[in-house]
């Protein structure tokens, strides 16, 4: 039997037909660039990341020896020097490429602190700013004020926030200090210190807390959504039981957001590690061939107590926070940037981001499925 | 939500109730939990206002130094031979391409001999090292016969090694080049003529100003170092002020020690002016000398490519000639002391045309070559992106069947957080090279400003841009087209409509205001973006040259951003190259402010109503 309902091939049906073939043209054609980026980076990169110590050493120096034999030696600068002792006449001649040698660690650590500091410090901030905008709110000036900022926040450059956190953690922030420096700008005298509006230097705490306004409105954007998603019933079920407002918040609407709150967060963590403006001038370091940990403290006398050791721990702890780290988007930016290419640097960068686009896209990843997966979890 | 009603003041409930709460500065602790999140919530504001405050103190000093940097420009008399300086300037590049095209017009005549002579001359070095794949090239030339090729190695092998001499056929062969040379001369004499006089013109006008400089930059310097030391007696004084006793005669006395004479400018300009009139002459003569030598340019040249560059330069000559003389009637009329207007200042930021830094001349902050660059990198990404980000949107929204919706959306949400510094890497391994590939085909020459020099250029930047933009230009678009009411459709499906007209009739004009916003989002995000930039737009600071029409987009470029990120780390603070650094991240700051405001308005302005 004839299906009634069947195109009858006119004009007018193959010109919808190729409009709507065009259409699918245009997204997929988006799909396939991503797509092959993804997989030109993951062929080039993948072979050096996965070389041994790529991803549990400290960046170095790279030197290329070449012997007369034809013999090529890649090494780092230590070793450098034995192999041109064992080679004597043998040696024909030695190239050095920075950053290029050794592994990824440094920057990965630093990324990592980096990221800590500013989900910490974003999330309480958004999470508090959600609250209010969901919960306690009402409409009027406030509101409309406040919402027109966060939608103005998240349209500043990258670059801007990077000039404004050097302004004003780098250059101005306040420590406490008993020997207040001379650029700061006032300082409060307290008991037994200083509080001096001095800056906090270069270092992970100035970077994170500038990654942290980067990422604040996705933050309160994203946990406003989950917060009203929580469907009405629930708080007026808990107001009725006599529950005070906060008691709802707290039992009621929050665990149940919980979940799609640390969801778009790791949104946000994805969003903070691959920042790169904002940390060029307040945390990321070109170089150090130290981890943040590894810090040369006074050696404590032999006869130190609990207690100066326990200080040592607290100090050593602290000074991971005062100190600038490399982090992985600036390594990136050095290799490709500030250094000549050739074939060695070309596969320390290959190498680099690879791991860099693997970290961050395995995180988007994770929220965008957790996401759906929610979705389907909590349907009320 | 309903409100929880406050008890009742007054009955005796309330008052044992209210005894069992503790308050804080009046406050129950409901109210404070509520106070403390709608602190909380004024964040955002707090932080926009913030970035303000801390942007304009490193940057707002910026115009009172550069006014200042600008007087003593004038004072020191660097204004003055700038003056004669920048239109002589034209002068070289047009020189220049006058050289080319000479060259290019003498080249097919001397080619053949000069060929063979460097050839031969190859092949005795290659000869005296010994070195076989010199003598391979040299057997497998085209450009000997045979008997030449044998007579030359016979001498060569011939001669004694130690010997300084050349083989008779080598020495033809110089002869021959130089016969020819001394032809292809004769035959351009005339170009080659204009071309000397041309050169030689700016030469006596060149000796002057080079002398100019050198007294004008000592005039700068001592001015500087006057400025230095002044500030710095200043802060001593105002220390002093402060300060009492025995330390207060310490301060005033070392202040009284720093003092210096503040360099005498009317003494100083007077050896500028001086020379005033002498330059004024030489600028006379060297226009006369142009004009003579433009004259004796008309001869026909038979290269077209020469000829073009030749009537590029005859062009340009009437206009260099109206300048020089404007400069000319400047110089007359310059005056030292003549105080420059707080407007100079702003509008040589706003409109200034160079940013030249760290000169050792004078440095100037223009910012309109990165504006252009940001500008015209921002609309090659946008007029990428639209396209594609709408109709992906409209084919997501309209067409998709579920399974396509789980594939596209997250794909396109996952560009999001591609890192920026990785497509800027991607930019310069693979696109850069892809383009410039390209660009080399011959069918495709057609493209203006095809084939392309640089790799990394602004198309290449926009490219990636355009990329980058997609998902938020996508996903807007697509909450723009769920929003349109189901009765619009449903309405048009009732009309019997077919659904390409009901989208492209009914919906897409109802969400067309969510969709320019979502547009103009993107260019926000374009226009900001810092790393991507930095790594593939080529950064050579200057406007592009549009003499190629569009083919502008495939030049290099320097960016808003960009300048920022490369800069600020080598600049010491307070310096009025920072300070320019911060007054462009208040520009920044304001365009994206204003960007965003533009993207609200369109979206209110046309919302449709709910349904």
């Amino acid at each position: 039997m004839n299906n009634p309902f069947a195109g009858d091939n006119s004009s007018i049906q193959r010109r919808e037909t190729l409009a709507r073939w065009l259409l699918r043209l245009g997204s997929y054609v988006v799909v396939a660039l991503t797509v092959s980026i993804f997989l030109f980076i993951t062929v080039k990169g993948l072979p050096h990341a996965l070389k041994p110590g790529f991803l549990t050493e400290l960046t170095s120096t790279l030197h290329v020896i070449e012997s007369n034999d034809g013999q090529v030696f890649k090494t780092n600068p230590v070793e450098a020097d034995v192999i041109k002792k064992q080679l004597g006449d043998n040696f024909r001649s030695e190239k050095t490429i920075s950053y290029s040698g050794g592994g990824i660690l440094g920057p990965i650590v630093g990324t990592a602190l980096l990221v800590i500091v500013s989900v910490t410090v974003a999330l309480f901030l958004g999470v508090c700013c959600a609250i209010y905008l969901s919960e306690y709110a009402k409409k009027g000036k406030f509101l409309e004020t406040v919402r027109l900022a966060i939608l103005n926040l998240a349209g500043v450059p990258s670059v801007v926030f990077g000039l404004f956190g050097l302004g004003a953690f780098v250059l101005t922030a306040p420590v406490l200090t008993d020997a207040p420096a001379d650029r700061a700008i006032f300082v409060i005298p307290l008991f037994f210190t200083n509080l001096s509006f001095q800056g906090w230097d270069t270092c992970v705490l100035s970077g994170g807390f500038t990654l942290a306004f980067v990422i604040l409105p996705v933050i309160i954007t994203a946990s406003e959504q989950c917060l009203q998603a929580v469907p009405q019933g629930f708080r007026e079920t808990s107001m009725a039981l006599g529950a005070t407002r906060w008691q709802t918040i707290w039992r009621s609407v929050l665990p149940f957001a919980t979940p799609g709150i640390l969801t778009s967060t790791i949104l946000g963590i994805a969003r903070a590690a691959g920042e790169t403006a904002p940390i060029m001038f307040t945390a990321a370091l070109a170089f150090k061939d130290k981890l943040p940990w590894q810090k040369d403290l006074p050696p404590l006398p032999a006869d130190a107590g609990m207690f100066a050791h326990w200080e040592q721990s607290v100090q050593r702890f602290l000074g991971v926070f005062t100190e600038s780290v490399q982090a992985l988007p600036y390594h990136i930016y050095t290799l490709a940037a500030k250094i000549p290419q050739n074939e060695y640097s070309e596969q320390a960068q290959y190498g680099s981001v690879f791991v860099f686009l693997i970290l961050v896209a395995s995180l988007a990843a994770t929220s965008i499925w957790l996401r759906i997966h929610l979705r389907k979890k909590y349907k009320w | 939500m309903p409100e929880v009603s406050p008890t009742p003041p007054g009955t005796l409930g309330s008052k044992i109730l209210r005894r069992g709460r503790r308050t804080v500065l009046g406050m129950d602790p409901q109210k404070l939990i509520k106070n403390f999140f709608g602190a909380n919530s004024s964040i955002a504001i707090i932080v926009l206002v913030l970035i303000m405050v801390f942007l304009l103190r490193e940057g707002a000093g910026f115009l009172s130094t550069y006014h200042h940097e600008l007087e003593t420009y004038r004072k020191a008399g660097l204004e003055f031979c700038d003056i004669a300086d920048t239109p002589l300037k034209q002068q070289q590049t047009m020189a220049s391409s006058l050289r080319r095209a000479l060259s290019i017009e003498m080249e097919p005549l001397v080619k053949t001999a000069r060929e063979r002579r460097d050839a031969a001359f190859l092949f005795k070095r290659a000869h005296d090292e010994q070195n076989s794949d010199g003598t391979a090239t040299f057997d497998a030339s085209p450009l000997f016969t045979p008997e030449e090729k044998n007579q030359l190695k016979a001498e060569l092998a011939a001669l004694a090694p130690e010997s300084t001499d050349l083989p008779a056929t080598l020495q033809k062969l110089a002869g021959e080049f130089a016969t020819k040379d001394r032809e292809a001369k004769t035959k351009f004499k005339t170009i080659i003529e204009a071309e000397e006089t041309f050169e030689e013109a700016a030469e006596p006008v060149a000796e002057i100003l080079d002398e100019l400089k050198t007294h004008a930059t000592e005039t700068k310097e001592a001015a500087n170092e006057f400025h230095t030391l002044e500030a710095g007696r200043q802060q001593l004084l105002a220390a002093a002020a402060s300060a009492s006793g025995s330390e207060k005669a310490d301060l005033l006395k070392e202040a009284e020690l720093s003092k210096v004479e503040e360099p005498k400018y009317a003494e100083r300009v007077e050896t500028l002016l001086e020379k005033r009139e002498d330059l004024v002459k030489a600028l006379g003569d060297y226009v006369t000398a142009v004009e003579e030598a433009a004259k004796s340019l008309q001869s026909s040249s038979t290269h077209p490519e020469a000829a073009q560059l030749i009537a590029s330069v005859e062009k340009a000559i009437p206009t260099h000639l109206a300048d020089i003389q404007k400069a000319s009637k400047d110089l007359a009329a310059w005056k030292w002391d003549e105080p420059v207007s707080f407007f100079r200042a702003v509008s040589s930021f706003a409109f200034g045309t160079g940013w030249i830094t760290n000169s050792s001349w004078q440095d100037f902050y223009g910012v309109l070559p990165l504006l252009t660059g940001s500008l015209l990198i921002s609309f090659v990404a946008l007029f990428i992106a639209t396209p594609i980000s709408v109709t992906a949107a409209i084919y997501t929204n309209q067409f998709a069947s579920e399974r396509e919706k789980e594939l596209i959306k997250p794909v396109i949400e996952f560009i999001q957080a591609i890192p920026s510094v990785v497509l800027g890497f991607i930019g310069i391994a693979v696109v850069g090279d892809l383009i410039k590939g390209f660009s080399q085909w011959e069918f495709l020459s057609w493209i203006p400003g095809f084939p392309i020099q640089e790799r990394l250029n602004i198309f290449n930047a926009g490219f990636l841009l355009a990329f980058m933009a997609v998902p938020t230009m996508f996903s807007l678009s697509e909450d723009a087209l769920n929003n349109v009411p189901r009765a619009y459709s449903e309405a048009s499906d009732a009309l019997g409509a077919t659904k390409l007209q009901t989208v492209f009739r009914v919906i897409v004009p109802a969400a067309i205001s969510g969709i320019l916003s979502a547009i103009l989002l993107g260019l926000g995000r374009v226009i900001g973006e810092t790393m991507v930039v930095l790594l593939v737009a080529g950064n050579r600071i200057a406007i592009p040259d549009f003499s190629d029409g569009l083919g502008a987009i495939f030049q290099p470029a320097h960016t808003l951003t960009g300048i920022i990120a490369q800069e600020l780390g080598e600049v010491s603070r307070g310096s009025s190259h920072w300070q320019a650094l911060f007054m462009v991240g208040i520009l920044l700051f304001v365009i994206s402010l204003s960007v965003n405001w533009c993207a609200r308005t369109i979206a209110k302005r046309f919302e449709h109503p709910k349904a």
